[in-house]
């Protein structure tokens, strides 16, 4: 009976479901980074969050965190080895982004293990469980002919959880790559990326070392099964353990061969105090963080980041928004048309992974807010639908050359009927050619909101006739 | 891990040449029979030559219904006409096609006025419709489309299929003459069904002049749809006779006058609690011309149909033809 375990395991799954479940429905999936330390620094519930690893521990590592579930999961077959002072590594790198946040640059986006698997579910996990319905179901109506009811119920989920459009990311495969790499760590040894890597488990660590609930033996053996099968090598081999590293997932409990192990609250006399041999000291990490002080004079050219990308409604300086922006494809995974796309290096590489909007293949919907609702660092500001109508996310500008009236005296402008801006951004003349009469359209840069929907819509191929630049 | 171990475990057989043959054959029959399942699965394509109808004649030519309340007016419009009865019989599927094309609310007047919708969903199931499918094409996403018109909500609760087609359930379009239509994907479901009822809202379109019946049709088109724009009055009059739809029911109880299709601005919208309702599509296009005081033949479509005898269209055709006016 391995009841704590099962808990464990029953909690670890639990909370995966109720991740991809949140970003499934995507406007509450800023909940979980609510309780993120390394995003939301100073909320209310990350302060919690570290209260309660301050009285128990690292809870969320071992029960919560979906990353931590799912290289559990790629870890089970992988040999356990002590990985020995490289777990420090953990704690520069959270140094690295305290440092890199001081002179204004925000990495946090690459490390946060919230945000890299939020970012594989959106952008590579629904759209390719999407896909993979639709396909199936495409193949048991059209392919084995079996129309009425089943049909009826492929439609209704496509009205509501499958999703009308099968989204599509041309450059996820990065993302599922860099996903894969920090899960396939695990086949070194047991959660290899939360040993060495996490950041986010660095601030649970050092926030855990003194925490109150600890772990007891009464009569130790010395037997070492519980240090060798530890998969954070937190128990040291004198049978006393790194309380930072513990995660508190309970195998200990169980491997212990007399059952001899307890996790209690402090009694007067606690057992020894795990001292910080092998840990990194605080004057180090202080010193990381003194030193980022140097860093400062490289900040001040923040005027000189020019906007090269069509940005998400609402954004207005470039820099700031790339500063504020984790890359967690909520966006992306809400925007109705497929639209916001994640960048490669066209920003440059403080741009990887930020939205950006992609007009051929979806448009900014005019009516339509859902991106600034869902965004957990406040990069695209929450705007009130009628605030966001005036964002102007770049001006469309007509190639004279590939536009059909314009270039061939042909009947289109299926821009001007698509402009969804009241009184039409998009205007046309009349032209008398041979005795036929032809309307061409021309732009009015004051009224166009850039929204993309006349790039989108124009008919012209390869090549369309109207774009929007930012 | 070592990279060597890596290696190691890799197996030490050598290759041979007849091993290499398997090998490639192997490999090319598993991909010719992929690649025969997925032309088995989603690779078949049907051709249809368009609907097969019933000429149903109502008891007059055209009723234009005038009143206050959008649902009455329909009720009848539809009663003057004949019934409901005549067009829908028992256990019959039919096909309600309303203009849901843009994510715009019923006072902005851009999609059909949802209460004449949820009317005819309520008229054919009275009358013994098995079946009675509401979509559209949007040109918007069609979820908040459907949303924000009100269609789905209403034509929901009274018992209808909404749903948004799926690309991939479309037929060829064939036809016995020379048409720059041919080889249109079009909705099987527009195809299959016994009553065709084509809802379109009156408003104002730049390119067309005015959205009409005919030119609601393009929402049961699939493919890149910005290519009927040129010579539309054409490619509308074929679509037209494709589908040959069973009765357009107008609604132009709230009118957009100017910058239509999409529209936005509650100034340009007009009241002017009015629906036609007819068998002869061009016929109820050219009454709503005249409504809007455009010279039908102005409107491209409605010309090339009543030149080429798809329909009666011209004022004198217009004064000549049976139209009753009723108050609601």
């Amino acid at each position: 009976m391995k009841k704590l375990i099962l808990f464990r395991r029953l909690s670890q799954i639990s909370f995966l479901m109720l991740f991809i479940y949140l970003l499934w429905l995507t406007p509450h999936a800023a909940a979980f980074f609510k309780i993120d330390p390394l995003v939301s620094v100073f909320s209310l519930f990350s302060l919690t969050m570290l209260a309660m690893t301050f009285i128990i521990g690292r809870f969320f590592c071992g029960w919560v965190c979906p990353l931590g579930t799912i290289i559990d999961a790629c870890g089970i077959k992988a040999k356990n080895r002590d990985m020995g002072l490289f777990r420090n590594i953990k704690y520069f790198i959270l140094g690295l982004i305290v440092v890199f946040a001081f002179i204004g640059i925000q990495i946090v986006w690459i490390f946060d293990p919230l945000v890299i698997t939020a970012r594989f579910i959106s952008l590579n996990f629904i759209p390719s469980f999407t896909l993979a319905m639709d396909k199936a179901f495409i193949f048991l109506i059209k392919g084995l002919n079996f129309y009425t009811p089943l049909y009826d119920f492929y439609r209704m989920l496509k009205l509501s959880i499958l999703g009308t459009k099968i989204f599509y990311f041309p450059h996820s495969f990065i993302t599922l790559s860099f996903f894969v790499i920090i899960c396939g760590l695990a086949l070194i040894t047991k959660r290899f990326w939360c040993r060495i890597l996490c950041p986010l488990g660095a601030i649970y660590a050092l926030t855990a070392r003194f925490c109150l609930l600890s772990r007891h033996i009464d009569k130790c053996m010395h037997c070492m099964r519980c240090s060798i099968n530890c998969r954070m090598s937190a128990i040291k081999e004198d049978s006393g353990y790194r309380k930072e590293e513990c995660i508190l997932c309970m195998d200990c409990i169980y491997d212990c061969p007399d059952l001899a192990t307890k996790f209690s609250w402090p009694i007067k006399n606690t057992a020894k105090r795990s001292g910080s041999e092998g840990s990194i000291s605080r004057k180090d990490f202080l010193f990381l963080i003194a030193s980022s002080f140097l860093f400062l004079g490289f900040k001040g050219r923040e005027g000189s980041a020019k906007k090269k990308l069509i940005r998400p409604p609402g954004v207005k300086n470039e820099h700031e928004f790339l500063n504020k922006c984790i890359r967690c494809g909520n966006c992306m995974k809400i925007c109705p048309t497929n639209g916001l796309q994640p960048a490669i290096f066209e920003s440059g590489l403080a741009g990887i992974w930020a939205p950006h909007l992609v007009p051929e293949i979806g448009y900014c919907e005019y009516n339509c807010n859902l991106c600034g609702q869902v965004c957990p660092a406040g990069a695209i500001p929450n705007l009130s639908l009628a605030q966001k109508k005036e964002q102007k996310l770049g001006s469309a500008i007509i190639d004279k050359n590939i536009c059909l009236p314009l270039s061939q005296n042909r009947e289109c402008i299926v821009c001007e009927e698509h402009c969804p801006v009241a009184s039409k951004a998009i205007k046309t003349y009349e032209e008398t050619i041979a005795g036929k009469k032809i309307r061409k359209p021309y732009v009015d840069i004051s009224l166009c909101v850039g929204c993309g929907i006349c790039q989108n819509k124009c008919p012209t191929r390869p090549e369309r006739a109207i774009k929007v630049l930012p | 891990m070592k990279v060597e171990s890596i290696f190691e475990r890799l197996p030490k057989k050598k290759i041979t040449r007849k091993g290499f043959l398997k090998l490639c054959g192997i490999g090319a029959g598993s991909l010719m029979l992929n690649n025969a399942l997925f032309k088995f699965a989603f690779g078949k394509e049907e051709i249809s030559t368009g609907r097969t109808v019933k000429k149903i004649k109502g008891l007059h030519d055209l009723v234009v219904a005038k009143g206050d309340d959008p649902y009455l007016m329909t009720m009848k419009a539809m009663e003057a006409i004949g019934g409901m009865d005549k067009f829908v019989k028992k256990n019959s599927v039919v096909l309600i096609k309303p203009n849901i094309g843009w994510d715009r609310t019923p006072e902005q007047a851009a999609n059909t006025n949802p209460q004449v919708v949820g009317a005819l969903v309520d008229m054919c199931f009275n009358s013994g419709a098995k079946r009675v499918n509401v979509f559209d094409n949007p040109c918007n996403d069609p979820k908040r489309c459907y949303k924000n018109s009100g269609i789905e909500k209403i034509a929901k609760e009274k018992g209808a299929n909404v749903y948004s087609p799926d690309d991939w359930n479309v037929v060829k379009a064939r036809f016995d003459y020379q048409s720059p239509m041919e080889g249109w994907p079009v909705f099987r479901d527009a195809l299959e069904c016994d009553t065709f009822i084509n809802v379109p809202v009156l408003k104002h379109h730049r390119l067309a002049g005015l959205t009409l019946s005919m030119k609601n049709l393009m929402g049961v088109c699939s493919g890149n749809r910005g290519l009927i724009h040129f010579d539309m009055g054409i490619k509308l009059a074929h679509l037209t006779d494709f589908i040959k739809p069973d009765l357009a029911v107008i609604d132009a109880y709230r009118v957009l006058k100017k910058n239509g299709p999409t529209g936005g601005n509650l100034e340009d919208v007009v009241d002017m609690k009015t629906l036609i309702v007819g068998t002869d599509p061009v016929l109820c296009d050219s009454y709503a011309c005249v409504l809007m005081g455009v010279e039908p033949l102005s409107v491209s479509y409605v010309d090339y149909a009543v030149k080429h005898d798809l329909g009666k269209g011209d004022y004198a055709e217009i004064a000549k033809a049976d139209i009753l006016t009723i108050k609601v």
